[in-house]
């Protein structure tokens, strides 16, 4: 199979796709045709997720270039970061947070625990105190 | 003639901006992309209009144009967005509920009691994966007017709590693959499931508000969350286009 995931007995065309994570609850990825890869993530993108530097949504969030407008069509990227992370807190539910991509995961804070899987230990932050 | 040059750029907006600027609410159902205008619509509000007696609802662009971003990315472009906003607060005659008397005891001489229903968000999505989602946001308003001297005087105080209640439905696709969750929801959200052919998830969460703004929409997003971990990440966008 190759990278576009199609089967090899259908020809020798191999289209490498956007791997941008779309969606909000429902996710999934872009499928369209790589125009480039994320100078810092190096993951293919298309020409329509290529923001500003060659960065993909969730890097270019990362390095600051995110928009905190609703109106804007990019905010539901940006935001969908902060919902995935709060929400596995306040469900106490790694594996949640885990069905979130890496790429997304990573972009933000490379080497933290939720990069590679995400969890915590008993000293984090989990909404529960000692009494 | 007053206030010309903001009444012509009324007129510009799009016909559900205007409704909820002149009525404060609407109802409609859209494709996906046809709210493209009107959250552009929307948000060039701030800078062409700034009479008080037209400003937006705060919970316009605090909550419904969040909301409405969120469900249409999980939307397939034909997919049919339905929203029922009542932006008309809780002062609406017809929101409020009978009066009732409190029993009561000194220095507090009479109570009397009501309740306001306020239901000022209804939204439907069909998402990309077959499911049918369904969220209501509703403030639930106690108000109390008492009287409350030791003297004889007359003096009339007030309170008010407002509880929020969010409920999400989300009706699965035809033998969608299910698996319940590891973890229960937090302790402040009860949940209903309704097997089947399609099967129903029902959440709803109850809190102390008014909450506006991202606190909001975070409250909503959390009630969301229970529906879509019934379904393992991957196996649910298999209709994906």
């Amino acid at each position: 199979m190759d990278a576009a995931g199609h089967g090899g007995e259908e020809g020798p065309v191999t289209v490498t796709r956007c791997h941008v994570t779309t969606g909000f609850f429902v996710l999934g990825r872009c499928g369209q045709a790589a125009a480039a890869s994320c100078a810092r993530c190096v993951r293919p993108v298309c020409a329509a997720h290529a923001g500003p530097g060659g960065l993909c949504p969730e890097c270019a969030a990362a390095q600051g270039y995110g928009t905190h407008d609703p109106h804007e069509p990019s905010w539901t990227a940006g935001y969908r970061r902060h919902y995935y992370q709060s929400s596995s807190h306040a469900y106490a539910d790694a594996t949640w947070y885990a069905s979130f991509d890496e790429y997304d995961r990573g972009a933000f804070d490379p080497g933290d625990d939720y990069a590679h899987g995400g969890d915590w230990g008993p000293d984090d932050d989990t909404g529960f105190v000692d009494s | 003639m007053f206030w010309r040059k903001q009444k012509a750029a009324i007129e510009r907006f799009h016909p559900l901006h205007r409704a909820l600027i002149l009525d404060r609410a609407c109802a409609v159902s859209l494709r996906r992309d046809d709210w493209e205008p009107v959250i552009q619509s929307l948000a060039r509000h701030g800078a062409e209009v700034r009479r008080r007696r037209w400003r937006l609802p705060k919970r316009v662009p605090g909550v419904l144009v969040p909301m409405l971003r969120i469900l249409a990315a999980d939307m397939p472009p034909d997919g049919v967005l339905s929203v029922a906003a009542d932006m008309r607060g809780s002062g609406v005659p017809e929101k409020k509920g009978p009066e009732q008397h409190v029993p009561t005891r000194p220095p507090i001489s009479a109570m009397r009691q009501w309740y306001v229903v306020d239901p000022w968000l209804r939204m439907r999505a069909e998402l990309r994966d077959g499911s049918v989602v369904e969220l209501d946001v509703t403030d639930r308003i106690r108000n109390r007017r008492y009287r409350k001297n030791a003297r004889g005087k007359v003096k009339l105080k007030s309170k008010s709590k407002t509880v929020q209640i969010v409920r999400v439905t989300r009706r699965l696709a035809k033998d969608a693959v299910v698996r319940p969750p590891a973890a229960p929801p937090p302790r402040w959200i009860r949940v209903r499931v309704k097997r089947g052919a399609r099967m129903v998830i029902r959440a709803n969460g109850k809190f102390p508000g008014p909450l506006e703004d991202q606190a909001m929409i975070d409250r909503i997003l959390h009630v969301s969350t229970e529906p879509f971990r019934w379904t393992p990440p991957g196996t649910a966008a298999r209709r994906a286009r």
